[in-house]
Parts: structure tokens; sequence; C-alpha cells
């Protein structure tokens, strides 16, 4: 697959366009934890449960026309590589990616819906947006939920919801999730105190890909914790009140940045930051990361003109290790990675203002 | 050394992670470390949850899985749905530590619980009711009362489901 291709694939899905408070929100993520009722969950199970469950998600494909083109995949069918490739997307876990025997997953052809079948639980549903919609995905999530359900019977229980592998997801099952880029607040010096007030309110704080994950580039991810006790739409909408109100400090931040005194050494970091991803032969995914970052705010202040800001944040995915075996065509060691890294985004920045591609 | 998990790049990613005084070495490259999280955290959360169940029980074991809660303290799930019923006394405390609460108030299926989210409107008509009363809003009060009244006559009605 060439690098047009992979770009051209993305302009598809919730990477390639910018969403409501996009210059601050890259995205919004609604997951939910299903299993079937009387099958042990897939950790506890035997391979003919598995196997039960695929066949009932390989059904369950057909009766999703509603949703649009959906396939089934056979995880151990796809090769590593791509795998990993779907683990970059966020459009499965890496535990998913890592052991696919038996796994399946449902994935709509624009990749803003994915279904894991037999991760921690029979069913993971997953539904991605550009931009802050929690209300937008929330409702289209629990439309593709209750199809399932007309199928299949759940485990729930009346007084404890939905029934997952793990408490810590009873009740609802619902991790809702929004990926924030926050710079303005980081150089304000600001950010350790704004993420620290968050997990007062029932919030965690992560980076971009789930638990353990690094969080370089200033792009955080900020989900619910709890499962039980609230309404999914109370949940989502307390969510989206915090979320609020870091969006509302992050533009307070990037407003400081840009007065008189400020102005200048905002301005220079953005460029400087342009400077060397246009310029420089060699990258690591830290580094790159975090210029992006840099270059990403000097277009939301106002500074850098000529270059699209999704740009950026498709970068951000196109640039990790499996997207950039994919454009090669092979495994590459990391020296060579960095090296091909530099390559992409220097020929990306120049045709970044071109989205017209051939 | 060459990395365990790719076989493809340079080891430099050395983890050691002791459980229950069991030693295991992983010997990966950075970008593998990154790709497989599960490293990277330093509180194992399996014993955490095992830690939060109290004393277990010895001898009973869940019909559907035979998930026995020593299983499930060592695997930090639980082994199927009907573990949930098996060990319910057990899982109440445990549920009400981590959420604070034990009561899901979120949606529930279309199929089998038509009842039950009768009941949980009718709770709700209820507290609504009280509070017109309170503030004499005796207008809205009525209407209440007589939605009310409509849903419960719906629930006696013989064709029930489940």
């Amino acid at each position: 697959m060439g690098l047009n291709e992979l770009i051209r694939s993305m302009f598809n899905s919730w990477m390639g366009h910018e969403g409501p408070e996009g210059d601050i929100v890259l995205g919004t993520r609604i997951r939910l934890a299903r299993n079937l009722r009387k099958l042990p969950f897939p950790r506890a199970a035997k391979k003919e449960h598995l196997q039960q469950v695929t066949s009932v998600a390989e059904e369950m494909a057909g009766h999703l026309q509603d949703f649009g083109t959906i396939s089934y995949l056979k995880m151990a069918e796809i090769p590593l590589l791509d795998r990993q490739l779907m683990v970059e997307k966020h459009l499965v876990s890496p535990n998913h990616a890592e052991n696919p025997t038996h796994k399946a997953l449902l994935l709509r052809d624009r990749e803003d819906i994915s279904i894991m079948v037999n991760e921690e639980d029979h069913f993971r549903l997953q539904v991605l947006f550009a931009g802050l919609q929690l209300n937008q995905a929330w409702q289209s999530i629990s439309a593709l939920d209750d199809c399932f359900e007309g199928q299949v019977d759940y485990a729930f229980d009346e007084q404890w919801g939905y029934l997952t592998a793990c408490p810590t997801n009873v009740g609802t099952g619902m991790r809702a999730s929004v990926m924030l880029h926050l710079p303005g607040l980081a150089l304000v010096g600001q950010l350790t105190q704004v993420l620290n007030h968050v997990s007062k309110f029932g919030l965690s704080v992560r980076g971009i890909y789930g638990e353990g994950s690094e969080s370089y580039g200033n792009v955080f991810q900020l989900s619910n914790q709890l499962t039980l006790g609230h309404a999914e739409e109370e949940t989502i909408e307390h969510l989206a009140k915090v979320t609020m109100q870091i969006i509302e400090g992050e533009r307070q931040a990037r407003d400081f940045l840009k007065q008189p005194d400020r102005r200048t050494s905002s301005e220079d970091k953005a460029y400087r930051a342009l400077g060397v991803l246009s310029h420089a032969r060699v990258m690591s995914t830290r580094e790159a990361m975090e210029l992006l970052s840099d270059v990403r705010l000097g277009i939301d202040l106002g500074f850098i003109n000529n270059l699209e800001a999704n740009v950026l944040k498709e970068l951000m995915v196109l640039t990790r290790a499996a997207h950039l075996q994919k454009v090669m065509g092979q495994n590459l060691p990391s020296e060579e990675r960095d090296r091909l890294r530099a390559d992409l985004i220097r020929e990306r920045l120049a045709f970044g203002t071109n989205r017209q591609l051939k | 050394m060459l990395c365990e998990q790719c076989g493809k790049n340079p080891a430099t990613v050395h983890m050691t992670k002791i459980v229950n005084s069991k030693k295991e070495e992983a010997h990966v490259c950075s970008e593998c470390a990154k790709q497989f999280s599960g490293f990277h955290s330093g509180i194992d959360f399996s014993n955490m949850l095992s830690s939060m169940f109290g004393q277990p029980q010895i001898g009973t074991a869940c019909p559907t899985c035979q998930s026995s809660l020593t299983e499930i303290q060592k695997r930090g799930q639980l082994g199927c749905s009907d573990c949930y019923e098996t060990f319910r006394q057990e899982l109440t405390g445990l549920l009400r530590r981590i959420h604070g609460t034990t009561k899901h108030m979120g949606k529930m299926p279309e199929k089998g619980y038509a009842r039950v989210k009768a009941q949980r409107q009718l709770q709700g008509l209820k507290e609504q009711l009280q509070t017109a009363i309170s503030r004499e809003n005796y207008e809205q009060a009525a209407e209440l009362r007589d939605e009310i009244r409509r849903i419960e006559k719906q629930m006696d009605e013989p064709k029930q489901e489940n």
C-alpha cells in the first residue's frame, strides 16, 4: 500500500477531517462491553465457546446492513503488520492484535465502527468520531447496541446492569473518551494542575493508546472511570462538561500566548518546529509528536497559514511504526524507520497545502 | 540481543516483573514495549482486585463455568455472567468498593426487561409526584397520578414477558 492510498483511506475516517472544537479535541470515542448469557468470558472460555461467539459475530455482520458496509474479519488471518496498523488507528486494542487466535473484528468500511470479538469481553463495540461529538457518538453506538441486542441474549442483571469479565466495567459497560491536544496549557505550565484536577471528578487521563501508553506531543485521552450508578447520558454529560472546562482553559492559555509580549517567542517555537520537520533527515516518534504538536499550535494560533491543520493530526498516526512499514511494504529496523519518518513528514508537509491527491 | 517479541530490532527495553515472588524477565525493542503495554503499569491489577475481594469461600464453584472464587481472584476476571449470581454476596462488597454504589441506572435490553423498565419509570414518576405535592403544584400532581395509574394498570395486565 502506497503513501497516497494510506492517506486517502484516512480522509474517509475520523482522522481525515476536523470535527466540532477540532482545534483542541481531536476525536471522540465510546465503547461498550457486552457479553452473551451463559457462555464463559473469553479468558475463561474453551475453544468451542470462543468459536460459538465468533460464529454469532459472523452472523451479526449480515444483520447490520442499516449501518453500512460491515465486514467480518478473523484476526488470525490478518498479517501482524496490518493488525499493528489497526492498533495505531485505534480500531483494536494492543491485546487484540497481539493474540489473534479465535479473535475477530467487525469493521465498518469507513473505520468509524469496530467491534472486537473475544477480547476481554465477548463483544467490545466501539465508535469513533472526529472532534467533540459525545452525544452523536452515544446515539450511534446505542443504536448499534440495540441492533445487536435484537439478535442475541446479553448477559444482564437487573441490579448490576451489563455483566462484564472485569467488575470495573459492570453496569453500563461504557467507556467514553475524548482525545485532547493541550499544548497551550503545557506551555503556560498549567497542564499538570488541570489534569490532576480532572481525576477528582471521577475521570481518568491517559496517553492516546490507552492504559500505560505514553503521551508525547501534549495529546491526552480523557475518559470516565466508573460504570455503575449513573445513566450513560449522565456520564457523557459529565465528561462533556469537564471537557468544555478544559477547552476553555486551553483557549485562555492560547490567548495568553498570542499577547504582544509572548507572541514572538510563541511564533518562533512554531516555526522552529516547522523548520526541523521540513528539513530533518532522522526523526523518532517522540520528536515527531512533539514537533507536530508545536506546528499544530502555530496553525491554531494563526501564525502558520499555508498548512492545513488536519495534516498534523493525520501525521501523528501516519508516522507510527506500523504505518511506516506499511508504506514501505516491509519490516524495518528502527533506524530505518526514523529515516523514513523524516522523509515522509517532509514530503507530506511539502504538499500539505494541496490535499487533492491523484 | 534481539527483541523477544518481533525478533527484528535490538532489545533496548529490559523489564522485570515479579508476581507472587516468581520473577519474569522480558527483553524487547522500544516499539514492542510501546505496543504491548502490559508491562507498563507498575500495579498488577489482578492482585489488586483479589485483595479487594476479601476472604474467599472455599469450595463453591460457578455451576456454568466451574470457576471458583480463588480462580477468579487469580485471573482478576469473572468466568461468566453466572459467576455474578454464584458469588453475589462477595461481589456486592467489591462493586461498592470499586464504584461506590451497586445500582445500575443506565440502559437496559429491550427484551425481557420491559417490566423492570416500567418499575424504574414508576419510581421516577412517584418521586416527581412527591415533589409536585410538596410544592403544592396540584395540577401537575394530578397529571402525574394519572400517568402512574396508567402504567400500573399496564403492568397488571397478564401478558407478561420473561
